[in-house]
């Protein structure tokens, strides 16, 4: 008896609390507020994922300083697999822009969803009928049109400044408070053209109140086959091609290996479940379902791809 | 008559209308418990409602997000912590009323007004959403600016007894605005190197803080006052005083639903500028603003309530949120499978229309819940101080907590709680710093927007007022309701009066 409370003893030990991973629910901070495209891609996935993980996964905002805080946050907590960051591209950058020190290269990718392409939008009464035409008048007198977009570190910040460097021509860029009230700036007319999301732009394509002039991929889009692609008009964005937003599930470094090939293959199921792919076709989402390695080059060659860019266009200091 | 028919929905399938009476009486208690907010209650839904079917989903959310504008009324009235952001205006008359003796009467006219405020949300929303819409597309940065310093000019008419200590008040709470991460370049201000301070103060913590735990500071002191004996019999107005607040309710409920529409701006601000324009227009108030006046609930309440049908019209015609709720809206429509956007109505009239019914069914379930167990309501500000102010400061806690799941929040809470303590003991007011931290982010970021569209040019900013009718129209009301408050004008006013 005392010998098998001993091998008892032993192996509780040995096999310390994640053997039996998860034996609690688990919190998925989400670095964007409720509603944005990531709060939106996250909790499909989850609800789906937590049916393979045996436990739930309690999704959390944390919003505030382009996604920091909810990335210090996870990065403060133990690195036990319970606390997960639901993140989008941002934190790659927080480092050459400043906002903090802490970034992916902290945390290991457990689930890269997908990526999506971005399109370069004017409003319905623009003088400008393609990219080109908007880049030529740009170059004519530089930093009078103007470009509307999300503030330093936001998405159509940094194609804004791909623009500007692969075609050499200057804008003004005007910040605001989120992509909706960026794209109605370019509606209303109180800015020329903007950067957004394609999907966030093809109802008011539709409806006639924007005009694609252009798409950033290397190939036609699903949603947009007719709108012309920015390498046919100029082919020096071909070297920061394929680049769009990407969204994924991330454990801090220093995670049980174990606990994340477990995550990853909860999530690996989820991935393509046949309702979390229409979800993905809704938001126009290029499903990757990368993890491990694949998902970590994926990230860092993103992020060298896009650090060079703000560095030649001037966006950063070297 | 398609209207009607596309409405007829609910009767088809009756048990839509079981879960707008759910979602409404749900969202009642998250409105009423600060730090539960309807943004949280309606976002937790999506997750739960992936995979029902559409109608169902909607009918769900739309109840929520009907009871949590309301519910925060509940706590600011009884506890005086606004349980929502668009409670905060509330606070100020009814907590008053309620250290009268008359909590039950204040819950009742809040209720009553949330309803008709619903109501006419959504006559707007059926009637003349596109025209809504395109004011709010219009809407320039130069016209955000100009929202935001009228809400400013608002220090005045919170000041009570000073206007000088007001605008104390008013500086600390910008000051605290400023706090945390620039949004347009990312630089950081006062920040001292903790990241949890990049994303800044969160006006709900500041709320909880300066009215509910400085309240239950300042009692604690004072432990010896007993709690005042509720009257419970009189608690629906009468048709004769709905009749007489009417205008008043009208007025506010217009301006709920023009400041629920623009996307950069809500039910918080809603209510808070409804407030004043009652205050300026009402000439002779049940008792002084600030100290239990009827009007100081009647306007904002029907104000944030009517906000809701402004919130759904860009959401529903430009796919452009109207708040914090409808942006999570458009995401549960476009995980359904829907494209919010310009052709969301003429794609999916049914969709428009079972919003419109939801909002119906959930005004009726809301005098429903509002009504009954006001008596029982009242009998919280009837508990002994010893149990009920460790109470206050325990949600105060556990409020400021959830908003964001930070520690920080909880310190920023007691540090609110703490000025708000003193600032009350001298007699200082404490609305203009809620106000503060509130309009910063509106007034600074659209102030430096419209000087950069002008290529850095504060002249050229000013002449681009010139150029749009609403930028116009809210200049000269800008003028006005400034001009009104100088004293040169009331001296000219009395002797006006004086030679009649």
């Amino acid at each position: 008896m005392k010998k098998l409370l001993a091998l008892t003893l032993i192996f509780a030990l040995a096999f310390p609390a994640f053997a039996d991973y998860p034996d609690r629910n688990i919190t998925g901070v989400v670095l964007w507020g409720a509603g944005g495209t990531t709060d939106s891609l996250i909790r499909p996935l989850s609800a789906v994922a937590e049916q393979y993980l045996g436990k739930s996964i309690i999704i959390q905002n944390m919003t505030g300083a382009a996604g920091s805080v909810a990335t210090q946050y996870v990065y403060d907590a133990k690195p036990d697999g319970y606390t997960l960051l639901m993140g989008a591209e941002n934190p790659a950058l927080y480092d050459v822009l400043g906002i903090s020190e802490v970034t992916y290269d902290e945390f290991d990718c457990v689930y890269l969803i997908g990526d999506e392409a971005v399109g370069i939008i004017v409003g319905k009464n623009s003088p400008y009928k393609t990219f080109t035409e908007a880049i030529n008048a740009a170059k004519e007198k530089p930093f009078t049109l103007k470009y509307s977009m999300t503030g330093k570190g936001g998405l159509p910040w940094v194609v804004g400044s791909f623009i500007m460097d692969v075609t050499g021509a200057m804008f003004n860029m005007i910040p605001y408070e989120s992509d909706s009230a960026a794209k109605n700036a370019v509606v209303n007319g109180e800015c020329d053209f903007t950067a957004c999301l394609l999907l966030q732009g093809i109802e008011e394509a539709k409806a006639g109140d924007v005009k694609f002039l252009s798409v950033m991929a290397n190939e036609p889009a699903r949603a947009l086959p007719d709108v012309p692609l920015i390498v046919k008009e100029f082919p020096g964005f071909s070297k920061y091609l394929p680049w769009g937003a990407f969204y994924g599930v991330f454990a801090k470094k220093g995670t049980d290996p174990a606990i994340i090939a477990k995550l990853a293959d909860a999530f690996k199921k989820a991935g393509p479940d046949e309702n979390y792919q229409k979800v993905l076709v809704n938001f126009d989402v290029n499903f990757m379902g990368y993890t491990g390695e694949k998902a970590a080059q994926y990230i860092s060659s993103w992020r060298k791809n896009t650090v060079e860019a703000l560095k030649s266009s001037g966006a950063l200091d070297d | 008559m398609e209207a009607l028919s596309h409405m007829a929905v609910m009767i088809r399938e009756p048990w839509l209308i079981a879960l707008v009476a759910a979602g409404t009486c749900a969202g009642i208690y998250v409105g009423a418990i600060p730090g539960l907010s309807g943004t949280m209650a309606v976002s937790l839904l999506v997750s739960f409602t992936f995979g029902w079917e559409q109608h169902m989903a909607l009918a769900v959310m739309v109840g929520v997000y009907v009871g949590s504008v309301f519910g925060g009324s509940r706590s600011a009235i009884l506890l005086n912590i606004p349980g929502a952001p668009a409670a905060v205006a509330t606070a100020l008359d009814g907590y008053a009323l309620a250290k009268k003796g008359r909590a039950g009467e204040a819950m009742g006219l809040a209720t009553s007004q949330s309803v008709i405020g619903t109501l006419l949300g959504v006559l707007a929303l059926a009637t003349c959403a596109p025209l809504v819409a395109s004011i709010a597309r219009n809407f320039h940065s130069i016209d955000y600016l100009m929202l935001s310093l009228m809400g400013l000019m608002m220090v005045g008419s919170l000041s009570g007894r000073s206007v000088r200590f007001g605008l104390i008040a008013g500086c600390i709470g910008i000051f605290l605005g400023c706090v945390g991460v620039d949004g347009q370049t990312a630089v950081k201000r006062f920040t001292f190197g903790i990241v949890y301070l990049n994303s800044g103060v969160d006006y709900v913590v500041a709320m909880i803080g300066l009215f509910g735990a400085s309240e239950a500071l300042s009692q604690i002191t004072d432990m010896k006052a007993t709690p005042v004996k509720q009257k419970v019999d009189k608690i629906l107005p009468s048709w004769a005083e709905s009749a007489k607040y009417l205008w008043l309710t009208v007025k506010s409920s217009i301006i709920g639903v023009l400041v629920g529409a623009l996307p950069g701006a809500g039910g918080d601000i809603a209510a808070l500028l409804s407030y004043d324009q009652a205050k300026r227009s009402v000439k002779n108030p049940s008792a002084p603003f600030g100290k239990g006046a009827v009007e100081g609930i009647i306007a904002p309440e029907s104000a944030n309530n009517a906000a809701i049908g402004g919130a759904f019209i860009p959401m529903l015609t430009l796919g452009i949120p109207g708040d914090a709720v409808t942006a999570v809206l458009i995401s549960a429509l476009t995980i359904q499978g829907l494209r919010p956007g310009p052709n969301l109505i003429s794609q999916t009239p049914d969709l428009f229309w079972l919003i419109v019914a939801s909002l119906l069914v959930a005004s009726f379930f809301l005098l429903v819940f509002g009504l009954t167990g006001i008596k029982a309501f009242t009998k919280i500000v009837e508990v002994p101080k010893g149990i009920l102010m460790p109470t206050i400061l325990i949600l105060s806690v556990i409020g400021a907590y959830a908003i964001r799941n930070s520690v920080y929040d909880i310190l920023w809470m007691f540090g609110f709680g703490i000025i708000g303590y003193f600032l009350k003991r001298f007699n200082y007011p404490i609305a203009p710093i809620v106000l503060g931290v509130i309009l910063t982010r509106l007034c600074e970021e659209n102030y430096r927007r419209g000087v950069m569209l002008q290529g850095g040019s504060v002249m050229g900013m000013l002449g681009s007022i010139f150029t749009s009718y609403i930028s116009i129209a809210l200049f000269v009301l800008l003028v006005v309701l400034f001009v009104t408050q100088t004293e040169s004008y009331k001296h000219w006013q009395a002797k006006r009066r004086g030679e009649n």
